[in-house]
Parts: C-alpha cells; sequence; structure tokens
C-alpha cells in the first residue's frame, strides 16, 4: 500500500487510450452503422428506475463510478459480500428449493399441511383469513363474506389445536403470517404447541411480524404505526429470550414490489424498515451483534434481468457496510444479509398464462446468479387463474431444477462479477439505495416516514407512471399491450362466498364462549390491557388469555382499547 | 359562458380488501384528467361510504373491489346512496368482476363496471361523456 509498485504496463495512459479508442469507434465503426440502421427505440431504460442504457460499457464506466474490486466486490463469503454470503457459492450445495402454496380454506388446513409433509416437506407457511389477519373473530358483521377465505380461521386457541393435528415429528418449520395481531397470535402458537407436547427446542417457529410494511402497502394493520412497531419489537423482543433459535422477524421487502418499488425504493424501504426494528431493540438493551442475525428478507426479482441481479448484489453489500460501519457489528453472522429469493408473481401476467414458464425460467436463472440466498421460492405461472393445479406444481419446482442442474449458472461464484454494465449497475444501485436510506434517516426514521405517508406517496407515484407505461405502450408486455391474443377468454378464480363454512365457524365460538370461564377470561383479558399501559412485554399476559380461551377478536379489542385504530387517508394510503 | 366545475368523484374500498394499487392509478389519472378525486380511505363500510358521498357532495362514486365481498357491498352502497337522498349520483365500478355477476350489479343501480385492466383514458371518456350528456339534459342555470 505504501510503496507504490512500478506500473505494469507500458503504456503511458491507458485510461486515454481507451478513451480515443472508443471515440473512435463511435464514429468510424458505429456512426455509419447508425446512418443506415437507426436505433429501434428512441430510449433505452431500465424498466422500473428507468435508467439511461448506453449501447455499450467499458472499464471507463467502471472508472466512473469508482470501482474498486477489493473495497467493492471483494471475494465470497467474505465482507462486504457483493459475491455472496456462502465461500463456495452454489458448489457445495444448491439453494433449498422451496414453494409457496396456498392451504384452501382453514378447516382443511391440517389435511393439506399431513399431504405436503407426507411428500417430504419440513417446513410449512401458515396464513390467516382477512379477518384474523385484521383482528377480528369471525363472527364480527364487518367480516362477513370472508372467513376462511384468504386463509385459515383463527378465533381461539382452539383453531390451532385442530390445525395442529400433524407429525411434529416431521414438521420441523412453521411460517406464521400475522403482523398485526402478532403477540396473541405468537401466544397461540405457543399454547398449542405446549397442548400437543411439541418441545419448542426440536422446533423452529418464524414469525413474520412485518407490520411496518402492512402500513406501507399491504393494508393489514390494526393500530396506528408506533403501537404498531412497539407490538413488533414486544414479539421480536420475547422470541430472543425465551427461544432464541427461533425466527422473530422477516422482512418481505418482496411485498413492496407488487406495489411497483423500483429497486432502489425496494431496497431503502425495507433497509430502513429494519433499522427502526434495529433502533428499537438496541433501546431494549440488545447488542447489535446479538440481534443483527436473526434479520431476514424476502427479495423478489423482477423481469429487468440486469435491475434484479445487481440489486440482489447491492443489497448484500448495503446491508454488510450498513452493519459494520453505521452499527459497529463485528460478529460475521450479523454483516450477512439472510435472505430468501424468489421470482416476482407481480411480473406475471393474466393473461397467456403459458407465456409464465418462460418468465419464471428467467427470474429463476438471475436469481442464480446473482446469489438464490438460502432458499429460493417459485410462484407458479396459473397462479392467477385457479387453485394451483398438480402440473403447475410440477413445473413450478422442475424450473428450479433446470436452472441447477442444466445451464451451468450455479456451478462458479457469482459468475456475472466483472461485468462492466453489472458492477456499474450494481454500484449505482447501492448508492441510490444508500442516499434514500439517509434521507428517510433524516426523516426521523421509516416509522415516520410511514406516519406521514413518505413511502406511500412515493410507491403511489410509481404505481401510476408504470401503468401508464404500459397505457401508452411505452413498456412492452407480451400478452397485455403486445402480441395480444384478441379472442383470449380471461377466466378469473374468484371465491364464492361459502355461507355455510362461515356459519359453522361462528357456531363453533359461540359454543366456545358459552363453555369457557368467562370471569377468568375477562381478568385475564384486563392483565392485557394493564400490559398495553404500562409498557410491559404483551406476549406473556397474551400466553394466560389465550390459555383460557380468550378470542383472537377481543385481544385485539382490549388492544384496541388502549391502543386506538389506525385510519389510513388519501395521504397515508398514497392514493 | 360559465365554465364546467370539475367532476368531484369519491374513490371507495369496501371491507377488509386493502389492494390499492388499482385504486391509486386511477385516483392519479383522473386529477390529470382535471376532476376531483376523494378517497374513502380503508376498511369502509357502504354505510360509511354513502356518508362521505353525500356530506362530500360528489357527482360520482367510484368502488375499486378486488375480493369476492361485490355482490354483498355494491348493492347495499346503491340502496343506502337512494335512501339517504343521494341517488342521483353516478355510480361505477372496478376491480375483479366476473362476468356473471354484472347483470345483478347494474340492475341493482350501477351504471358502469370497468374490468381489471381497463384503460384508465376509457375511463376519463366515459365520466366526460357522462358529465356532457348531464349538461345537455339539465343545462346549468
Amino acid at each position: 500500500m505504501n510503496e507504490p509498485r512500478p506500473p505494469r504496463d507500458f503504456t503511458p495512459d491507458p485510461a486515454a487510450e481507451l478513451e480515443a479508442h472508443e471515440a473512435s469507434w463511435r464514429t468510424e465503426t458505429r456512426g455509419p452503422y447508425l446512418q443506415r440502421h437507426p436505433e429501434r427505440k428512441e430510449a433505452f431504460r431500465t424498466q422500473a428506475l428507468k435508467w439511461d442504457i448506453k449501447p455499450l460499457y467499458t472499464p471507463a464506466d467502471l472508472e466512473a463510478v469508482g470501482f474498486d474490486y477489493l473495497k467493492d466486490s471483494g471475494f465470497p463469503g467474505e465482507y462486504p459480500f457483493t459475491r455472496g454470503n456462502n465461500p463456495n457459492g452454489n458448489r457445495s450445495q444448491l439453494w433449498t428449493m422451496a414453494q409457496v402454496t396456498g392451504f384452501g380454506r382453514g378447516l382443511e388446513w391440517s389435511k393439506r399441511a399431513r399431504y405436503l409433509l407426507d411428500q417430504g416437506l419440513q417446513g410449512l407457511i401458515l396464513e390467516y383469513d382477512l379477518p384474523t389477519t385484521n383482528g377480528y373473530d369471525s363472527d364480527n358483521p364487518l367480516v362477513a363474506g370472508e372467513v376462511g377465505r384468504a386463509g385459515m380461521a383463527l378465533d381461539s386457541l382452539e383453531d390451532l389445536e385442530q390445525a395442529f393435528d400433524l407429525p411434529f415429528d416431521k414438521l420441523k418449520y412453521l411460517m406464521s403470517v400475522c403482523n398485526a395481531p402478532q403477540p396473541i397470535n405468537l401466544a397461540m402458537i405457543i399454547a398449542a404447541l405446549e397442548k400437543k407436547g411439541v418441545d419448542p427446542k426440536d422446533f423452529v417457529l418464524h414469525i413474520v411480524n412485518g407490520i411496518l410494511i402492512e402500513y406501507t402497502c399491504v393494508g393489514r394493520y390494526i393500530y396506528p404505526p408506533e403501537h404498531g412497531m412497539r407490538i413488533a419489537a414486544d414479539c421480536f423482543e420475547y422470541i430472543v429470550r425465551n427461544h432464541p433459535h427461533w425466527q422473530p422477524i422477516s422482512i418481505i421487502a418482496a411485498q413492496l414490489q407488487p406495489a411497483r418499488a423500483n429497486p432502489v425504493q425496494e431496497m431503502a424501504f425495507s433497509i430502513s424498515i429494519a433499522m427502526e426494528y434495529i433502533d428499537a431493540m438496541l433501546a431494549r438493551g440488545f447488542d447489535i451483534d446479538t440481534i443483527a442475525p436473526y434479520f431476514h428478507f424476502v427479495i423478489n426479482v423482477d423481469m429487468d434481468f440486469f435491475e434484479g441481479v445487481c440489486k440482489l448484489r447491492a443489497f448484500r453489500k448495503t446491508w454488510a457496510k450498513l452493519m459494520r460501519e453505521r452499527y459497529g457489528a463485528t460478529n460475521p453472522a450479523a454483516l450477512k444479509l439472510r435472505y430468501m429469493s424468489s421470482p416476482a408473481t407481480a411480473s406475471l401476467t393474466l393473461q397467456q398464462p403459458l407465456n409464465n414458464i418462460g418468465r419464471l425460467a428467467i427470474m429463476a436463472t438471475a436469481c442464480a446468479l446473482a446469489g438464490p440466498g438460502e432458499t429460493m421460492t417459485t410462484p407458479l405461472h396459473d397462479e392467477a387463474h385457479a387453485l394451483p393445479a398438480e402440473e403447475a406444481i410440477r413445473v413450478g419446482a422442475a424450473i428450479q431444477h433446470i436452472v441447477a442442474h442444466e445451464t451451468g449458472v450455479a456451478d462458479t461464484i457469482d459468475p456475472l462479477a466483472g461485468s462492466y454494465y453489472v458492477e456499474a449497475l450494481t454500484k449505482k444501485i447501492e448508492d441510490e439505495a444508500c442516499a434514500e436510506i439517509d434521507r428517510i434517516k433524516a426523516m426521523g426514521g421509516a416509522l415516520k416516514a410511514i406516519e406521514q405517508g413518505y413511502f406511500q406517496r412515493v410507491l403511489g407515484r410509481e404505481q401510476y407512471e408504470r401503468n401508464r407505461d404500459l397505457e401508452t405502450g411505452a413498456r412492452k408486455l407480451v400478452g397485455v399491450n403486445h402480441l395480444v391474443a384478441p379472442e383470449e377468454k380471461r377466466e378469473l378464480e374468484i371465491w364464492r362466498l361459502d355461507d355455510e363454512m362461515e356459519q359453522t365457524q361462528i357456531e363453533k365460538l359461540r359454543q366456545l364462549r358459552a363453555r369457557r370461564d368467562n370471569p377468568a377470561v375477562e381478568a385475564a383479558i384486563e392483565r392485557v390491557r394493564e400490559a398495553a399501559r404500562s409498557g410491559a412485554n404483551l406476549v406473556e399476559p397474551c400466553l394466560e388469555a389465550v390459555k383460557l380461551y380468550a378470542t383472537h377478536g377481543e385481544l385485539c379489542d382490549a388492544l384496541r382499547d388502549v391502543f386506538g385504530v389506525h385510519h389510513a387517508d388519501s395521504q397515508t394510503v398514497g392514493v | 359562458m360559465a365554465k364546467t366545475p370539475p367532476i368531484r368523484i369519491l374513490l371507495a374500498k369496501l371491507g377488509l380488501d386493502t389492494h390499492t394499487v388499482g385504486v391509486t392509478v386511477i385516483a392519479h389519472a383522473l386529477r390529470d384528467a382535471g376532476m376531483e378525486v376523494i378517497f374513502s380511505g380503508l376498511k369502509q363500510t357502504p354505510e360509511m361510504v354513502a356518508n362521505t358521498a353525500i356530506q362530500e357532495d360528489v357527482d360520482v362514486v367510484g368502488v375499486s373491489s378486488l375480493s369476492a365481498g361485490h355482490m354483498r357491498n355494491i348493492p347495499m352502497l346503491a340502496r343506502l346512496l337512494r335512501e339517504k337522498g343521494g341517488g342521483d349520483k353516478l355510480l361505477i365500478v372496478g376491480g375483479v368482476i366476473p362476468e356473471e355477476d354484472m347483470p345483478m350489479l347494474l340492475e341493482a343501480g350501477v351504471s358502469k363496471i370497468f374490468t381489471m385492466g381497463a384503460d384508465t383514458r376509457d375511463i376519463i371518456a366515459y365520466l366526460q361523456a357522462w358529465r356532457a350528456a348531464q349538461a345537455v339534459a339539465a343545462p346549468a342555470s
């Protein structure tokens, strides 16, 4: 470092020589060609970021962004992890190939889960219906028609006892997606596992616990954001203290993408959200090296191949730098971005669904090339049309195997590194995302930005602009505004209301309320209110209450009494 | 000649359906076309939307529906609008509406249904044509 090496090259100024050569290429070689063959578009831009794409990238572009191999790329398994988390890439083992499948209706969950476990799966994802995720019991008049529709109806511990009629020697991992009522949901799962005699050490519960994404774009919130954040931190803390090998958080950046976040926004918003959780946990006395390894992300790769590849590379690097430079983390596990990658469902079209198989293969290839994370999931090509057919499930799994075994992309580590375009774009995405992270920090962090509707307004603008690009034809989408099949009949799968299923669930709830020890339930619910007021961790009192069969909606109401409810208006939805 | 006032429209989401991309795109497009757009907020009941429509004195109510609740919620909204004296407001619907449900919704008082993927320029044209027809039928005093 201190002693300058003798120049290896006798060319006086390689940069100047390159520039001169490129200038002559532009005028002598490319210029005359362009005269005869004008370009097919007025401008070439990346799909989501709308950054200009040059016709050619050369070492000069790396020079221009100040690219330094050791500092910016380094080596796999080493800081800053641009070239991947695993020191041997995918050569020792492939990523875990997973698939998210719908579970149909609540009462069938256990049956469906058994079937999947019999197929050799060890992990399951439990999704709940909208009444549950919005904090209502099945008999609330506001939720009529929604019971058991988008997932399992969860009114009381009784429902989970039925759902958990499963061989727990086979089930090793369960992800639960119930953000706003998280402490109640966590308590119910713990109580149900206890009843089944499952040793929590033998099993991993992963709660998504992602309330800030709900306020940003998904909408399944209940309480005002600051209380939502406190609830999330209570659950995080409870797990770290009581079941340290469980997973207390997953930041589903992939949910920002259907809301049209571009790669910079997706990275900056989701990392800022993670920082809000980190700051909350640091304030509770934890240190960064203990909590950072708990963070887990789900990241989509969209159809713009290079935006997707470079986003994943920049994401790993930005996380590592943030943890080391801003938070002072030293634990190697704290510096590594843990994530699951997935082709983007939002890139699939309703029209001509078979085309989606091609799209999925391209996006899965991009994931594999950029580093797929610990796990890759693939959505199914006909998701918009029907319950996943067996063939779609088979094709979805086959796509990952084709990418892994037939293309060779997994056989060397981070093979796109060193491409002038890829490195320049990776660096630019990183720089822009870091600048946006700083802007959000200056606003007071993700929570403040969400309260003021900043994320929502930015996404609203993107939604409008990207739709306009499709309407004006500025962006071509096959089957939608290009190569449209005029006679195509769209077959949408529409859930029909099933009043009988709903009535059965309501009747079950009514009987439970008549049967349980109501004064004891009321006292337990009051203790939840007290904890909410005093700032004590909410999980413990919720655990006592759910064991007495206090219902999900009753406990959500108890927290409404203390926290109030969040009203989303035009500003905070971004409409 | 007096300038025609801009069309005032309430865009609404009913029930627990919180898919907002469609309604956001429409809101931006209608505003760009010079209309006054009011958003109901999320998790609204038909009653709440009918009240807002009347209080805000809108010309048009547009419901965005991406859940199965449309056969229950939308006729109820149409009835409440009539009962509360807002029967003259134009009621339009957009989103995921299966073809077989359309006659019943049109019967219940919905004037026009735009299904998923509808072009915002068609929606704007429809509203402008409706306003023009109104002006012919009842010239401003």
